[in-house]
């Protein structure tokens, strides 16, 4: 059931042998990934199991970065796939979600159980506060190379003062701002 | 009947996720805590802080709301429902990947998504920030603080939880 990658560099590159290894690799990504996904994935794909070259990690991330939905979730299916088809793909996913889905909830029983204290209470929005900050240093970070387009800048500003400050649906926002953004692109203002 | 309607709605905000979960949650916020009223304001950034401090991809925030809605049933049928049309989408759109790499079209939709995903991103860290119409300064000072450190340093963003964690049991209880 082996599909080997269609990849130059495939010479380097052991896909997992079947669906139990890679349910392990995933979870493996799951379990460990305290403070952000993406650098576990690459490690373990990557470094430790060596499923996939540098050059096909970066391609598949950017695959799944314009997809909707979470990235390492779509890339659980995107690859599942490559490697065994449908099953790969649910295969996959469930490894990817199945422990961090037991963390969470235990998390917030634990939570739940205290949360009559005031410290707890001080404690976990602190965190969120924390939260919010890394949203908006990752805002910071993303729009960087966008910083020297007036376009950018004002598409930023719109879609942050009409979902952000005016809290206008993104179900009508999402498709209006899109279309928008889509001409002044093809106009190469972007 | 809450859970159909939270399966329904995570549905369809999973179809429109350009740039993940941040660029969904203040949609979320809107409609879980200013139109549904599942949870107040302040239990949203708890559930939220709840996630980011646990491994794994921040979607499961989804999970946390579905749970706080109808148990653990809620959590399971929440984190299906936001990731399983994004996932029915990727397995169907990852095949004409190669195909439309270099298109115009597909280059011009990636360009008009980024400044719009900044836009969002921004929006989910100001309304988290901002749970009351009244800011509280407070949360801005540790929201900005941790912003600020993310920017200038390349820590694991734990520690700034943490840190943040620690601002709050000073500041808020």
């Amino acid at each position: 059931m082996v599909c080997t990658s269609v990849n130059s560099t495939s010479a380097t590159v052991t896909t997992p042998r079947n669906l139990a290894e890679l349910f392990v690799g995933f979870l493996s990504i799951g379990a460990r990934s305290f403070g952000g996904v993406l650098p576990w994935a690459h490690r373990v794909m990557v470094e430790e199991r060596q499923w996939l070259t540098p050059e096909d990690f970066t391609e598949t991330i950017g695959l799944c970065q314009f997809l909707p939905g979470p990235n390492l979730g779509n890339a659980s299916i995107v690859l599942g796939k490559r490697w065994f088809g449908i099953r790969g793909s649910i295969v996959a996913a469930l490894g990817l979600y199945a422990l961090p889905l037991m963390w969470v909830i235990t998390f917030a029983m634990l939570y739940s159980k205290y949360a009559s204290e005031s410290i707890v209470r001080g404690l976990v929005t602190g965190v969120g506060a924390a939260g919010a900050g890394l949203f908006i240093a990752t805002a910071i970070k993303l729009a960087r190379p966008l910083a020297g387009k007036p376009a950018a800048l004002m598409l930023i500003t719109g879609s942050f003062l009409a979902v952000g400050v005016g809290r206008i649906s993104l179900l009508f926002a999402m498709p209006v701002a899109l279309l928008a953004a889509y001409v002044v692109a093809r106009r190469g203002l972007l | 009947m809450t859970i159909i309607e939270l399966a329904l709605y995570f549905g369809l905000l999973s179809c429109i996720a350009f740039g993940g979960l941040p660029s969904v949650l203040p949609e979320m916020q809107r409609y879980v805590v200013n139109v549904k009223g599942w949870t107040s304001a302040d239990d949203f950034i708890r559930l939220f802080a709840i996630a980011q401090a646990a491994p794994g991809p921040n979607i499961l925030f989804a999970s946390l709301v579905g749970w706080k809605v109808a148990g653990p049933v809620g959590a399971v049928v929440a984190l299906a429902s936001i990731s399983g049309p994004a996932a029915v989408i990727a397995w169907n759109v990852s095949a004409l990947w190669e195909k439309y790499r270099e298109a115009p079209w597909r280059v011009a939709l990636q360009r008009a998504m980024a400044p719009l995903v900044v836009g969002l991103i921004l929006s989910g860290g100001y309304v988290l920030a901002t749970p009351s119409t009244v800011p509280d300064w407070r949360l801005w000072l540790i929201a900005s603080a941790t912003a600020a450190a993310m920017l200038a340093t390349k820590v694991n963003p734990l520690w700034f939880l943490a840190a943040g964690g620690a601002a709050g049991v000073l500041l808020l209880s």
